[in-house]
């Protein structure tokens, strides 16, 4: 029988994973990396972050990058009936997932009320557990330390530099803090 | 099953409406790609000399062991293999290419390739959700073009959930979920007619456009293919392919905010390209920008999938999204010699062809051809070649649109051009006179020139006629023309960041089978019907066989011999490619296996070939090729008046050549190919691969050395057999 949530004060991370949408090219090779590090496969079902494009959208829009956020008041930390999924007070408060702890199927709930569409909370309907963008603090298949002080294998392989690792906390409204601007003097100026 | 491949190949009956699978196990020898799908065609089809639209033709669409992984280049692409429409005389069994996520999602969805025979009574769409494959209804389909076609199958083929959130597979709570666009490829009225020069069209700007091969999906009442998965692709070792991808941008990438410097352009070597506009670099990026390079509106960048390079573009429009090079230079000197400017209707014209579902190599040669005859005064209203096409209309959206609609509805000139250009040059009577004269510039196959002339760019012809189609890659022409073309003296190799002897030498050490013989790489004159040229051509035949079509790595990105970042100007070829292929599937091979493998695989396509008719006679260009100089002012140019296209942008056209003893970049312009030297080299080719020189034929001895002892008895049989002692 799941326990009943706990009304968890979770701290602030200390590192969040922004993104330039602009930049992005939708190659989708941070998908790519991030199952390959964390699952050993390629699938994108199971990377942490999701890319969704719509080929005919028209500029800005048609690509998404869609990173957890690692909220400041994050509800999947509160609904987690176990503690699974928790802040990991040694790398830095990001909010991670204990596999061990995961109910599962049965459970679902940081799924459920991530506030953000698609969750940020990934289903892997192949370990039967959830999974959440760590930083690649756990990365079983890249022998890099990962978290904070580390590497991150969506980062390292972007060709487009369109993903960074900051310290300040983002704004938590909407997408506005997430979503960046990351052009640097040698990107070309917007002709509009 | 090996890392890499899903392990199972869907086979699709269209006649019947059945499924069955194919273990792809039976077919890894042959690597992946156009391997897999030419050992498949050549069990499946008994009678090799059918039409193409012959419910028996088998078009393979295959993925690679490399698709949907992290490897730069190989991760996106589909390779379609099966007897195409478009070649004349003979439609031969051939290949096409395309970008973009076709064959990621059919693997996620645990289909390492998709095989199509048969023919639907009606048209139908395939439906592909991992394991469920089922035959839908596409008469309400039928009709559209090829992005509303797209639009529609994304909402049914998920049951009408909305994109933005994690799309649930099946009912089940806890069931597999994606957020992506089920990746489909389909048909637009262009090939629901069988226009010979149809394409298969997927996404924006992805398409397989040579061929014919949309024409065959027509002729088969196949509309589209829609695939999505949720499972896993194995592989063998992640840690080194995680490291491969930051080996590469390491050393040999390139920020995406540099400047750029004219030494980037050998081999497209750059990790990236930014996206937006910068008028020094316009040689480099307006291929690779489309639209964007010219409109004023803003614009961002688009690869595909799991690649390095951002060759294409999205605009605010969301009009010419994805489409760069030929998609947008087909038309660009007309648009732009109509309206004196960019104007917007130009986003319009680039999309159409694809909504239409229209190869547009062939259109653009196709336009150049009839705007010549009708200021000769024999194509337009009354004339011998009675047409109302607005010709004062070419360079705007709506001629294409009027084209286009007369092919579709088959009026007009439209029914004739159905069956392509050349057919209908031969149909009109014309076909003798304008290859003669060159206004018809078709020289190989009944293929539209690229650009890039046979007579300058010897070893494009040589690949070509040797084969089946435009051979369309860009290796040597990016290192050997496009690099140099962009200094004002490149014949001084002094003022150039790498001289023509570097290059050479580079590239020379690389060719393994053939390594350490630098004169393959003399384009000179003199140097082009030796052993050396014929060498060369069998290097990019195995090459294309194996690791660029087989394997699919990107030819805009692959082989890659030079690269200023690499170390001593080396770049990624030979290891690269062997790094992530090695890395993905746990094997051990080495750049010389797999262009065993490549050689093998050209073997049985020349054994298909010589089933379908051919015989050495045949390999022959178009006359103009040979009787004509290609110069300024002269042959071709001279006989358009002006040049309309790609090649229009050429006033130059250099390439290495060994002359007293140093090597330097010379312009060739000028020059033909010469008959009887030409047939010598036939020979001189055919002996190099042991194949009959009096024929063409494949030998036995020559199969069996290869292991392919099956396909010599199959061409004995039909008495096809080279003879030993040729």
């Amino acid at each position: 029988m799941p326990q009943r949530a706990r009304q968890v004060k979770a701290p602030l991370a200390q590192g969040y994973l922004v993104v330039d949408s602009k930049k992005c090219d939708g190659c989708c090779s941070c998908m790519l990396a991030c199952s390959l590090v964390h699952e050993g496969k390629e699938n994108f079902s199971l990377a942490r972050i999701q890319v969704i494009m719509n080929p005919y959208g028209h500029y800005p829009n048609g690509i998404d990058v869609l990173q957890c956020r690692q909220c400041v008041y994050a509800v999947c930390l509160q609904v987690c009936p176990t503690g699974a999924l928790h802040t990991d007070a040694e790398n830095g408060n990001v909010r991670v997932i204990d596999e061990e702890k995961c109910l599962g199927l049965q459970c679902m709930k940081c799924i459920d009320t991530c506030p953000y569409l698609p969750s940020r909370i990934i289903w892997n309907h192949e370990r039967n557990v959830a999974m959440k963008c760590d930083l690649c603090i756990s990365t079983p298949y890249w022998n890099e330390n990962g978290g904070l002080d580390g590497k991150q294998a969506c980062i390292e392989v972007c060709p487009m530099e369109a993903l960074r690792l900051v310290r300040k906390v983002p704004k938590q409204l909407d997408a506005v803090g997430y979503d960046v601007n990351l052009r640097g003097e040698g990107w070309p100026s917007d002709k509009t | 099953m090996t890392g890499g491949y899903t392990g199972k190949i869907l086979r699709l009956n269209l006649t019947d409406h059945a499924t069955t699978i194919i273990r792809t196990s039976d077919y890894e020898e042959y690597g992946g790609g156009i391997g897999i799908g030419t050992a498949i065609f050549w069990d499946l089809v008994q009678d090799k000399s059918i039409d193409a639209f012959d419910p028996r033709n088998v078009i393979t669409m295959m993925s690679s062991p490399l698709s949907g992984t992290l490897t730069p280049g190989a991760c996106g692409r589909t390779e379609v293999n099966g007897i195409g429409p478009q070649a004349y005389p003979i439609g031969w069994f051939t290949r096409g290419n395309m970008g973009g996520r076709f064959s990621s999602q059919m693997k996620f969805a645990g289909w390492d390739g998709i095989v199509i025979e048969g023919k639907s009574d009606s048209p139908v769409w395939v439906r592909i959700v991992n394991d469920e494959v089922t035959f839908e209804d596409a008469s309400d389909l039928w009709g559209l073009d090829t992005f509303t076609t797209q639009e529609k199958i994304w909402i049914e083929a998920n049951n009408g959930q909305k994109y933005g959130k994690w799309i649930q597979i099946g009912l089940e709570r806890g069931g597999a979920r994606t957020t992506a666009r089920p990746a489909v490829v389909c048909i637009g009225p262009i090939g629901e007619v069988k226009c010979r020069i149809a394409s298969l069209i997927h996404d924006a700007g992805c398409a397989v456009g040579q061929g014919g091969f949309g024409a065959v999906f027509g002729a088969k009442n196949l509309k589209a293919i829609s695939v999505v998965g949720t499972g896993s692709i194995n592989v063998a070792h992640p840690q080194a392919l995680i490291e491969a991808r930051i080996w590469m941008k390491k050393h040999f990438g390139l920020s995406p905010e540099a400047s750029y410097k004219k030494e980037y352009m050998p081999g497209m070597i750059s990790w990236t390209q930014p996206p937006g506009t910068d008028p020094t670099t316009e040689g480099f990026r307006a291929a690779n920008l489309g639209v964007a390079f010219l409109a004023p509106e803003s614009s961002g960048g688009v690869a595909c999938l799991g690649c390095s390079r951002c060759c294409r573009p999205r605009l605010a429009s969301g009009e010419g999204n994805q489409s760069n090079c030929v998609d947008y230079g087909f038309y660009k000197e007309w648009a732009t010699e109509r309206f004196g400017r960019y104007t917007h209707d130009f986003n319009r014209a680039v999309d159409l062809p694809q909504r239409y579902g229209i190869n547009v190599y062939s259109v653009r040669r196709g336009i150049d051809w009839l705007w010549c005859l009708n200021q000769r005064g024999i194509c337009g209203h009354g004339k011998e070649i009675d047409t109302d096409l607005p010709f004062n209309l070419i360079g705007e959206a709506k001629f294409l649109e009027i084209l286009f609609d007369k092919i579709v509805n088959g009026k007009d000139i439209g029914l004739d051009l159905r069956d392509g250009f050349v057919r209908a040059a031969e149909k009109w009577g014309r076909l003798e006179e304008d290859w003669r004269t060159g206004l018809l510039m078709f020289p190989y196959w009944g293929y539209p020139e690229h650009g890039l002339d046979v007579r300058t760019e010897v070893l494009w012809g040589y690949s070509t006629i040797v084969g089946d189609r435009d051979m369309n890659e860009h290796g040597f022409n990016y290192a050997f023309f496009f690099y140099p073309m962009q200094f004002e003296d490149y014949t001084d190799s002094s003022k150039l960041p790498i001289t023509a002897q570097e290059m050479v030498e580079i590239c020379a050490e690389k060719l393994i089978p053939f390594e350490g013989d630098p004169l393959m790489l003399d384009m000179s004159t003199k140097n082009q019907y030796s052993e050396h040229l014929a060498k060369l051509t069998a290097w990019q035949r195995y090459y294309s066989r194996f690791w660029l079509q087989g394997i699919q790595y990107c030819d805009f990105g692959w082989p890659n011999f030079v690269n200023v970042l690499g170390p001593n100007k080396r770049g990624l070829t030979p290891e690269g490619e062997v790094k992530f292929f090695n890395a993905v599937t746990g094997k051990n091979i080495t750049f010389a296996d797999g262009m065993k493998i490549g050689r093998k695989v050209w073997n049985i396509q020349n054994a298909i070939w010589t089933l379908q008719g051919r015989h050495r006679d045949m390999l022959r260009f178009a006359p103009y090729i040979y009787d004509l100089d290609l110069d300024l002012g002269n042959g071709p140019r001279g006989a358009h008046e002006r040049l309309i296209g790609w090649g229009g942008l050429f006033s130059t056209y250099p390439q290495p050549v060994f002359e007293d003893g140093q090597w330097s970049f010379k312009n060739v312009f000028g020059r033909k190919i010469d008959r009887a030297k030409f047939e010598e080299w036939k020979t001189i080719y055919y002996k190099l691969e042991g194949w009959d020189t009096s024929t063409g034929w494949p030998k036995r001895s020559t199969l069996e050395r290869l292991g392919l002892g099956f396909v010599a008895d199959e061409l004995e049989r039909k008495r096809k057999l080279g003879r030993e002692l040729n």
